[in-house]
């Protein structure tokens, strides 16, 4: 069955192999729901907005508010900065990891509940289940076109991070940056997503560092052209 | 049935960016510099290499005393007339396993980059680097595109959704 819903500003698309309980796809749009109401800078009477303009302190905040600080601090040490929670003015921003964690957390309701397929969530996709599933890659240079049609294997996550759609989605201290697109594949959704936002703020000259050192496989899109690490899956030959 | 045209369409621009690498691809000793400076650590096994250099040709002292300042400061570079020969690096642990790696220098430039040791603790071959390298488009984009189940790209808005190959691979249902 497929089923697409708004949330977070985009839109979720779920396909699942058979039938599940309409209770079932309810949970998980209550699942992105639920994020979005308490971390939504868009929405004034969320506790990130509250932090946001001081009306809340943060050690006053939600228990799963810190919990996702924490989660987004450590990101940013295991990027080495280039992932950010922090935008340019100072305000506090987790939308950068709490869409993957929504993800995850459906993935997994799914899952326990014996449903296999996809969840796909502006870009960014996750397998539900063991299956093995072929994704296309946006090409940035032309959105209606596939760049590249790697399988969700091993790897069971894929999150695509561009410079081009969203122009204030990454802050780099580099000031613009030179990659067009990261497109990344981990094994899950967050570490995906967090590493290929990493990927564009720093740049062709900064990423093969970062790339060294995480469990990942990156196809990265520049000016000069197409770049893959070494386990980006290649086509038979 | 758009979203399967336009799938096959990027077999077309995929052709042409492999025209657009071999144009502009990057010499061979470029490509070996890129194995030499590959990896954090390489940096320090040719520091190594570079270092038995001195003690392996002890017999041709009063020519590497010469070059012996600019061969510690930078033993790549061509002008610094680094002394000919085959060169050994020790080896060096990184996360991928233990890896050695060999230099071989001709008329001053490296010509030659190998990697002598590359094993993991299991014994097995393995990669140097996770570094991402200049790849054909078609090395990346198979013949079953057109069967892609779902799309990964930056962020689009709900109002792009509607525009978006997503969107047309939701609706048309394969």
């Amino acid at each position: 069955m497929r089923h697409a819903f708004e949330t977070m500003g985009t839109v979720a698309s779920l396909h699942l192999d058979g039938p599940v309980p309409a209770s079932l796809i309810e949970a998980v749009e209550n699942v992105f729901a639920d994020y979005d109401a308490e971390f939504s800078l868009y929405r004034s009477d969320s506790p990130l907005s509250a932090i946001g303009d001081g009306r809340l302190r943060l050690t006053d905040a939600p228990a799963r508010v810190i919990r996702e600080y924490e989660r987004a601090l450590d990101w940013n040490r295991r990027t080495t900065g280039w992932f950010s929670p922090h935008r340019p003015d100072g305000v506090l921003d987790l939308s950068g990891t709490i869409k993957a964690v929504a993800i995850g957390d459906a993935v997994e309701l799914l899952a326990s509940a014996g449903g296999s397929g996809l969840l796909g969530v502006g870009g960014d996709v996750a397998a539900i289940g063991t299956g093995i599933h072929r994704i296309g890659v946006v090409d940035p240079r032309d959105r209606g076109r596939v760049l590249a049609d790697p399988v969700l294997d091993a790897r069971r996550a894929i999150a695509t991070s561009g410079s081009a759609e969203r122009g204030d989605h990454i802050w780099s201290s580099l000031g613009r940056t030179d990659i067009l697109q990261a497109t990344v594949l981990a094994d899950d959704i967050v570490t995906a997503d967090a590493v290929a936002t990493a990927i564009v703020a720093a740049g062709t000259a900064h990423c093969g560092d970062l790339l060294d050192a995480l469990p990942v496989d990156a196809l990265i899109v520049s000016a000069e052209g197409l770049s893959a690490t070494p386990g980006w899956p290649r086509v038979a030959s | 049935m758009s979203a399967r045209a336009t799938v096959g369409g990027a077999v077309v621009s995929g052709a042409i960016l492999a025209l657009g690498w071999i144009a502009g691809a990057a010499m061979p000793a470029a490509t070996t510099a890129t194995v030499a400076t590959g990896t954090g650590t390489s940096g320090s096994s040719s520091g190594s290499a570079s270092g038995s250099t001195g003690s392996s040709s002890s017999g041709s002292g009063s020519a590497s005393s010469g070059t012996g300042s600019s061969a510690t400061s930078g033993s790549t570079t061509a002008t610094t007339g680094a002394t000919d020969g085959t060169y050994t690096g020790s080896s060096v642990s990184t996360r991928f396993g233990d890896v050695q790696v060999q230099v071989t220098i001709s008329g001053g430039a490296i010509t030659d980059v190998t990697a002598v040791h590359l094993t993991d603790h299991d014994g097995k071959s393995v990669q140097i680097s996770n570094r991402a390298a200049p790849i054909l488009a078609q090395e990346v984009l198979s013949a079953q595109s057109a069967n892609v189940q779902m799309v990964s790209g930056a962020t689009y808005t709900s109002r792009a959704y509607l525009e978006s190959l997503q969107s047309a691979l939701d609706q048309a249902g394969f």
